[in-house]
Formats: structure tokens, sequence, C-alpha cells
């Protein structure tokens, strides 16, 4: 067992998450892109010293001296702000909105007046040379059960561009990363252990999944600050999931005693739980202001109409949907698949839960698999108008419970709600009809009889339930 | 002490309503709200009624808030030889010229390109000593020796007028006429440099060395400011063979290589890129890249030992009206009230005006150029005016309107200025305007004379 309190350690949290809007300054959309690009543009980057004028100018001349910057863009979806051709427009407004979510879920308190920076980045992931950033929260906190952590800001950035290739003198970066906006989380130095750290790291992800922010690998960057007596601090980057933090984190430890000596530095998590020196430790960032652009006030209403409509994290909206009567596992995967919302809302026609549930979630997955085409091009075709449709035909029992499966499983396989429908409601009569008929030219069967004949007529296109109802009205 | 007496850059500490802070004062651009700098470099700003306490650090905490040290610290370390910063020596001399380099001049007239980033209030202002400029771009020097910085003035381009232009000539003529200096750049504001560079096309006529105007679009904090690339550009044409006017800017989006292009032929095109400049119903004069020039067109040679005469006298009683659908001629009226001398109009198609009915402007027209020099130019801004293909154009003709054929408007605004400012050149007006004197027309348009 390794004892933390006698190490000395101390550890700290650094999070970015892309948001899922437009990009901060300009109109575009945020979207990665796997198609050739259009367009390349040259460019080289020269030095420049900062506000405080601080920096080794030399030492950043030698090393720009020569280099090339390549940026590829689109026709479509690559603007001349993006190209460093235009001045930015405002932040964008739902991107501002969904930080102020996730800053007000984090206990922060908002800053009403801020101004929007330009940080000093020059190895070409930003065709300016900077990276707009603002900060506009702080002084906020988590719960752990090991106890509060202090969240001490909150900012909005942009995200870099994305590097293709990178040669000795040559990097290549794709302009279509450039700008996503990013939310910005860092913690206190609180964290008194490796299990803290993986419980505060799996706390602000709930809350950030909360919110509207992209999902899948790349839209989150987890970098966890580490030191522990006699060492100075280290930033591990690039956790791929905070399963792997206390593995990394012990091993971490170790490799600091054993090396007493070492120095402040960035390292990269491997997956094996160790880590690799990536660079040395930056110096302070270099900003000054966004000369382009006004102070950023966010107004004492904007923030209330963000208050009173903060979204639940998973854990409450886990504690809600028991209250509903959901099971655990479909309450996973209702989570799981981001179907809340639709399941919030088909419950309104029709208080069945685990049937809503079967409907939206598992469904979509058998019929994927008959069908041999992709849950995704299920999901279209199933969507939240053909599930309302149907639901609404079995509150007024125009179809049977039974034939929902079925009437699905159609409209699946191509054929339009509409006709789904009606295919089962004119079986139901013609069930009826037969019915009627075969009573009439072979009364006095037992219903188990008439049932046996009936089934055999119709294989499969009816429920036994529903011919066992009709048979019964004729029957007694 | 109140917030406002105190002095941007004091580091203080801050107990306010929304937490406390170690930080700095900056300059706020508004009365109520406290702008301070943290720490961690960013920037927020307290409403003064938040703050509960202020306590000062320590007075102007100088060792890492001057904001000259955003210029000090590339003087200090720049890996090139910067003369005239190291030595302190006053502007205007230049001390350690390398012999093996050409000496260049380089008149500063304000613009971006010679603006700077004002830490204290977060906005942007001129430089304030000559030298800066090389400070932020010591490339240039790799070129040439920048034997001397004049500065005429430091203004933003559209705050320039006639008289400027005639002040600026005065200084490049005399950098010319000095045998030491191979060639002249003179940075600019975008926004009006390309009637600056028809000025000076104008005023100092058959050149013996190049004169380069340049620019920036890009502020000089960017690491990726254009101002780069085009002094270095710029400085390549200054020592080279072209004895003409050109204006040296970005040939396209890339760091690649500038146009230089002709003073009379060329336009801002964009409001923002950085190669806004774009040559009109003309092609660029030569392709320039850091380490070679090539030419395009041909040009007036390098001659040191001609001396030049200017004619830098521009007349400010010249308009330029953009003619719009339905408009009135009512306007002609008040030139000729408020005294001015000349006119350009900036006609529709080939070489139109309102030709009939009560907002005819043919009747008007014809009283009003006995009184005045009024020229037609074409706001299509490519091509050339043909006036007699149309009934509207021959009307128009009749009213003895100059049309200044493939000439920009704002290359005949400048030049009807300059022959209206000449005492001898205004006597035969229409003559003047339609003598070719630096290339402001281009009899045979081609192809790829359009959209470049």
């Amino acid at each position: 067992m390794i004892d933390y309190k006698k190490l000395g350690f101390k550890s700290g949290l650094e999070i970015h998450q892309q948001l899922n809007t437009g990009k901060l300054f300009c109109r575009c959309q945020s979207l990665l892109r796997k198609d050739e690009p259009d367009f390349e543009i040259k460019r080289k980057l020269h030095a420049i010293a900062g506000e405080t004028g601080k920096v080794d100018v030399a030492v950043e001349y030698e090393a720009l001296q020569g280099r090339e910057f390549i940026y590829q863009g689109y026709e479509d979806s690559t603007c001349l702000v993006e190209l460093d051709e235009a001045p930015p427009e405002m932040i964008d407004e739902e991107a501002l909105k969904i930080g102020l979510q996730i800053a007000l879920l984090l206990n922060c308190e908002i800053i009403p007046v801020t101004q929007i920076m330009r940080k000093t980045v020059i190895d070409g992931s930003n065709t300016g040379g900077f990276q707009r950033t603002v900060l506009f929260a702080q002084n906020g906190f988590i719960e752990t059960s090991q106890g509060k952590v202090r969240v001490d800001s909150v900012a909005l950035e942009e995200d870099a561009a994305r590097t293709i290739s990178r040669e000795n003198k040559k990097v290549i970066y794709r302009l279509d990363r450039l700008g996503i906006p990013l939310v910005e989380i860092a913690t206190a130095p609180d964290l008194k252990n490796a299990e803290q750290v993986k419980e505060a790291a799996l706390k602000i992800g709930d809350i950030l999944r909360a919110c509207n922010v992209k999902r899948g690998i790349g839209t989150i960057r987890q970098d966890v600050n580490i030191s522990i007596k006699g060492h100075p601090r280290v930033e591990i980057k690039g956790f791929q999931e905070p399963k792997m933090m206390i593995k990394t984190i012990e091993k971490e430890i170790e490799r600091q005693q054993e090396n007493k000596k070492g120095k402040s530095c960035v390292r990269n998590a491997m997956p094996d739980g160790t880590t690799k020196f990536l660079r040395p430790m930056p110096g302070a960032a270099r900003m000054y202001p966004e000369t382009d652009l006004p102070l950023l006030e966010i107004k004492r209403n904007l923030i209330n109409l963000v208050k009173k409509d903060l979204p639940k994290l998973r854990s409450e909206v886990k504690e809600e949907l028991k209250g509903v009567g959901l099971n655990e596992e479909m309450m996973s995967l209702i989570l799981k698949g981001e179907r809340l919302e639709d399941f919030k809302e088909l419950l309104q026609i029709k208080n069945e839960p685990n049937l809503i549930a079967k409907m939206l979630v598992l469904w979509p997955k058998d019929f994927a698999k008959k069908l041999n085409i992709s849950v995704d091009k299920i999901m279209k075709k199933l969507n939240l108008d053909v599930l309302e449709n149907v639901l609404q035909s079995l509150e007024k029992e125009e179809i049977s419970r039974n034939d929902l499966q079925e009437i699905l499983f159609e409209v699946a396989k191509g054929k339009s709600i509409i006709d789904a429908l009606k295919v089962d409601k004119i079986s139901l009569n013609e069930v009826e009809e037969f019915v009627a008929k075969l009573i009439k030219e072979k009364p006095g069967l037992s219903v188990g009889a008439y049932m046996g004949i009936v089934m055999k007529k119709f294989k499969g296109k009816v429920s036994g339930k529903d011919v066992m109802e009709i048979i019964r009205e004729y029957v007694e | 002490m109140r917030i406002s007496e105190i002095e941007p850059g004091t580091k203080v500490k801050l107990k306010t309503r929304k937490g406390n802070f170690a930080c700095r004062i900056l300059e706020s651009p508004s009365k109520e709200i406290i702008l301070i700098k943290l720490n961690s470099g960013y920037n927020i700003g307290i409403k003064e009624e938040d703050i509960l306490d202020l306590k000062v650090v320590k007075e102007k905490d100088d060792s890492s808030f001057r904001p000259s040290q955003f210029l000090d610290a590339v003087s200090c370390s720049s890996p090139v030889p910067l003369p005239s910063a190291q030595k302190g020596k006053k502007n205007n001399e230049i001390a350690s010229l390398s012999q093996e380099k050409p000496n260049i001049a380089l008149v500063v007239t304000g613009g971006t390109i010679s603006s700077r980033l004002d830490v204290k209030t977060g906005g942007v202002k001129w430089l304030t000593k000559t030298d800066e400029l090389l400070k932020f771009y010591p490339e240039i020097l790799e070129i040439a020796n920048v034997a001397k910085i004049e500065v005429p003035f430091m203004k933003a381009s559209e705050n320039m007028d006639a008289k400027d232009w005639g002040k600026i000539s005065e200084v490049v003529v005399k950098l010319l006429n000095d045998s030491s200096i191979s060639g002249v750049i003179v940075t600019h504001g975008t926004d009006f440099l390309h009637y600056t560079a028809s000025a000076l096309a104008f005023s100092l006529g058959k050149l013996n060395k190049p004169v380069v105007l340049t620019y920036s679009q890009r502020s000089s904090d960017r690491a990726s400011s254009d101002a780069n690339l085009n002094l270095i550009c710029s400085a390549r044409v200054a020592v080279s063979d072209i004895a003409e006017v050109v204006l040296v800017g970005h040939a396209n989006s890339d760091d690649d290589f500038c146009y230089a292009l002709p003073a009379t032929k060329v336009r801002k095109m964009h409001t923002s890129r950085r190669d806004t400049f774009r040559p009109i119903n003309s092609k660029p004069t030569a392709k320039v890249f850091s380490d070679k020039i090539e030419m395009i067109a041909t040009y007036n040679v390098r001659d040191n030992k001609k001396k030049i005469k200017i004619k830098n006298k521009f007349s400010d009683k010249v308009a330029l009206v953009k003619f719009y659908p339905g408009q009135s001629p009512d306007i002609l009226d008040f030139y000729l009230k408020k005294g001015y001398k000349g006119l350009v109009i900036e006609v529709s198609g080939l070489g139109h005006l309102i030709s009939e009915g009560k907002n005819s402007w043919i009747p008007k027209l014809k009283k009003l150029t006995k009184k005045m020099n009024v020229c037609a130019s074409a706001q299509t801004i490519y091509g050339r005016l043909h006036p007699l293909v149309y009934s509207a154009g021959r009307e128009l003709e009749k009213t003895e309107i100059i049309f200044l054929k493939d000439m920009l408007s704002e290359t005949g605004f400048v030049k009807l200025s300059w022959i209206l400012g000449d005492k001898e050149m205004r006597k035969e007006v229409k003559g003047n305007m339609l003598k070719n004197f630096a290339q402001e027309f281009n009899e045979c348009l081609g192809e790829e004379e359009f959209l470049n």
C-alpha cells in the first residue's frame, strides 16, 4: 500500500472537453473530416515577444527558422477566420451557454465581465500563432467520497488544428478541428490519492456528459498533475480512460521515488500504465488581450436562464428512472444510447417504461442483426415520429401490444408506418371474418380447436392473444 | 485609495465579493469595470461595487510589467544584428552598416504595420520609436542595411489627405537623391494605400531607384503577421533594378511570395485578407520571393546617377462621387457651391448616368463642365469605358465629361488632384488627364487582367 500522506502526494486534474456546437469564434460547423481536403495554405511563423517581454526570442527564432506549416482546408467548411485571414466573430452563444451549465454544475462563480485572451502558441497548430481563450468561472468544487475538491477555473478555448503529418521542418495540419470549442476545467491540487483522482475525473466526466458535449475518442483530454515530496511537478497527459488512472499514478509515484533528481516535465500515459517523457514543462503561458473583440459580459439574466434549466447528472437521472420503474439494465442502455429525452417523451404517450425502453434500445439491435444492416440505419427508420405513432395506436387500442414488435420490424424493413399499421388492422378484421365463418361452418368445437385452425391459417401474422379474444367473443 | 487613482500596472491584492485576487490593475475600457490581470495571465473585469478591499503590493512593479519591454526583449536577444537597436543610437543615424549589403531607407507613416499592442489598454497603438519596426521584423536586415528611417507622421491611412501625399513625396525624393541609398520602402496603412501609391507615381515621375510601398493586414503581435514576408520582399525589390513605384504584398494566402504591383493599377479588394491588393486592368510587375525576383512586366531600369524632381502639389478641391440608381444630379450643385474644382464620377456600365426623365444628369452636367473639371470612371472596377455603345453614353459624351478609359476611380481621383494642384498642368486638364504619365492607362487589356 502506498502511504500517500507520507509521500506528500499532491495532485490536480486538468480536463479539456469539446462542446457539441459550431466553432467558438466563427460560424462554421465543428466537423472532423476524413475526405481529401480541397486546398492547402503554406505559412510561416516568426518569433515574437509576449506581453511582458520575458521570452527568449532568440530561442524561438531558432526554433522557427525555416519551418513551414501546411494547413489543409475545405471549400465548404473552412472559413477566413480559421485561415487567419479575417477577424474573429463574437463568441458562439451556444458554446457559452453550455460552458455556463458546466461551470454551474461545478458550483463555480461566474465572472460577470471578462476578456478574451490570446495564448501564444507557436508550434503552428493555430494559424494565428495563438489560441483564443477566456476564463469565465472560478472558485467551484465537486464532492467526492473523500471530501471536497476545489475547481479553480473554467475557461472556454479554441481547439488546435489537427496534425496530419510531421517532418523535420514541415508540419501538415488540418483546419477542421481548429476553433472547436473546448471547456477547460482545472481543479486545485486537492486530490489526496490515486483513488480520489479517479473518482474526481469520473465525477467531472459525469457532469460533462450531462451537457451537450461531443462524444467519442479524442473529444475529451484528461491531464493529471502529480508531485510528491522531493520531486517537482509532473504533468501526465493522454489518459484514454479514468480506469487506468490508479495504475498509472502508482507507477509514476514509483518512478518519481527512484528518480528524485527528475525535472518538472510533461509525460505521456502509456497503455501499460507507465509514462513516457514528452517534453519539458512549458513556462507560464504568454497571454495578451484579443484586441479584435470587446470585453465579454456575461449578463445576470443569461446566468439565471441557464440555472433554471440545468441538465441533470447521470446519477440523478438514474434515481429518477428507478422511480419510474425501469430496471437497472434498461436504464443503463437508455443512458448509454443517449435516448433519455426520447424515453421521457414516449413515456408521456404511454406509461410503459420497460416496453418503451425495449423499443428504443433493444429491438433496433435485434432488427439490425436480422436484416444485416447497421443499427444507425434502423434507428433512422424507427425515429421518434414512428415510435410515437405506434404508441398512440396502441394507446387507442387500434393495434395490439403483441404486434408492436412485428409492426416496427416491418417499418425497419422499409414499409411506411401508415402501411405497417394498416396491414395489421386489416388482418384483425380478416381474422374476425374468418373466425365467424369457421364457427358457422364448424359449430361446437372447443376453443382450443378453433384456436389451432385460426393460428394455422394466419401463421404468426396475428398474436394468439388476439385470436383468443376474438374466438371467445363468438363462442361465449 | 480609489481604484481610479491607481496607475495601470500596479500590483495589488483585491478582496471582492467574487473572491480574492493577487493581480495587476490594467487600464480599463469602461469606467464601471476594473480590468485586472491574474497571475495565470488571464484578464478579467471586476465591477467597482464588488470590491471590498484593496492593498497595493509594490508600487509599479516594473521588473515584469514595463510595456516597453515588449520591445526591449526582442532587441536584447535577437539573433540577427540590430545595429540601430543595440547601440542606443538616436533616430535616423544607424551605426555599423554592413559593407556588403546595400543601404535602403524606410519611411514610416503609420498603419497596422507600424502599430503594436499596448499592454496597458489592450488596444493597438503606434510604435513610439522609429526603429522599433526592425525589432519586430529583423529578417529585413539580412537583405539590406536600413540606413535611414524617416517618419513624416504616424497616421491610420483613412486619416490621410492630399497634403500628406505631398509630404511623403518630399521625404521620398530626398532619399532617392541620396547617393548612399539604393531604394526606399514606405510602410503605410492599407485602407488608402493605393491612393498614396498613385500619388507617389505621379509626383515622383520617371524614377532613378525603386520606391516600394508595403503594409500589413495582421498585427505584429501575431507570430503569423504578414508584415514579415511583405517587408522581406519589399527589401528585395528596394535593392533591385526596378526603378518604379510598386506596391509589394502577399500574392495569395500563402507565406510564399509577394507581388510587386504597379502603383496606379492596384486596389484594396478585401477587408481583411493578406493578399488584399490586386492588380486591376493590369498584370503584376513581378513575383517577389524572399531570395529572388521573377519579372512579369517590363520596367524602368535603375539609374542611380539620375536626380529626381518632384511635382508634389495636390489640390484638395477634388471629389469622388459614386453614381447610384435613381440618384438626383442635385449633388453636383453641392460641389459647385463648395468651390470644388474637379469631380470624378463613378459611372455605371460602359459609361452611363441617368439620361432621361426628371433625374437626367445631362442638362446639369453640360453647364457644370464649363465651370469645373468632371471625369467619369467605371464603377465596375474592371474594364474600360466605351461611351459610344449606347445612346445614354453618347448623350453623356456631349456634356464634355472626360472619360477615364480603364483608369481606376481612385487613381483618377488622385491624378485630377495632382493636375489641378499644378499651375502649368491645370491649364490643359483634359489633355493631361488622358496622357499616360505613370501607366495609369493600359491600351491593351488582356485575358489575364481580370480577377487576379
